[in-house]
């Protein structure tokens, strides 16, 4: 029977979460401009595409993922996160993406199960 | 010999985390906190920052033991802009849930949301 092991996995890595991610966004939305028809398309394909990308990595965790894509107008945009979990196990990142006519900002938050 | 509780792997279904009651929690700090402010690019991070930290102190105190929260506030201004945004995630559908909620006003916009893991 394969022998689970966990102890010195450590904390979450974000690091290499940030790089998947800005593989994801690259892939998606790369060399597209701003457009209301595709951006439901687009967020829904990051989200996914940057979930199951980090469920591949086969870690103990469980992942939540938002994506928010802005038009470049002029104005601005902040977000907040607060947090109520193991700090020495759970983590986040967030990657802010962008290109001529949109922001993207993409979170990552994972929760360890063990 | 002392009868101890047992440890439960999976919640009682009064202590499920129920989204109607987090998106009332959110609903009220929100309303209080953001009706008739005008968007101020100094004061927003603060802003946005405080109203995360209150949401999640109030969803702690509403009694979900045994839940990991994850709240993301995200504040914008009005511009006419066109903003899209969507969250997928990966856990235990049966015990995990989460609660959302968007304000509006003439100068900015607010979505807040609250992510619950349940700890096994």
């Amino acid at each position: 029977m394969e022998e689970y092991q966990n102890g010195n996995e450590g904390s979450f890595n974000s690091e290499e979460a940030e790089n998947v991610v800005k593989e994801c966004i690259e892939n998606i939305v790369g060399a597209e401009d701003y457009s209301q028809t595709q951006v439901n398309k687009w967020t829904a394909g990051i989200v996914e595409r940057c979930l199951t990308q980090l469920v591949k990595q086969g870690k103990p965790y469980k992942y939540i993922v938002t994506c928010a894509v802005m038009q470049k107008t002029g104005a601005g945009l902040h977000t907040a996160n607060s947090c109520y979990w193991d700090t020495t196990m759970d983590g986040s990142c967030t990657v802010r993406w962008e290109n001529r006519t949109m922001y993207c900002v993409v979170s990552v938050f994972a929760v360890a199960v063990v | 010999m002392e009868a101890s509780d047992s440890y439960l792997i999976r919640p009682h279904h009064q202590h499920k985390f129920k989204p109607a009651i987090v998106k009332e929690c959110i609903r009220e700090i929100v309303r209080e906190r953001l009706s008739g402010v005008q968007y101020d690019p100094d004061q927003v991070p603060e802003l946005s920052r405080s109203l995360a930290d209150c949401i999640k102190d109030k969803v702690k105190n509403a009694g979900f033991d045994r839940y990991k929260l994850v709240v993301q506030v995200v504040i914008g201004e009005q511009r006419g802009q066109g903003v899209k945004m969507s969250s997928r995630c990966f856990w235990d559908a049966d015990t995990d849930n989460y609660a959302e909620d968007i304000f509006m006003n003439e100068s900015l916009f607010c979505l807040a949301a609250v992510f619950g893991s349940y700890y096994y």
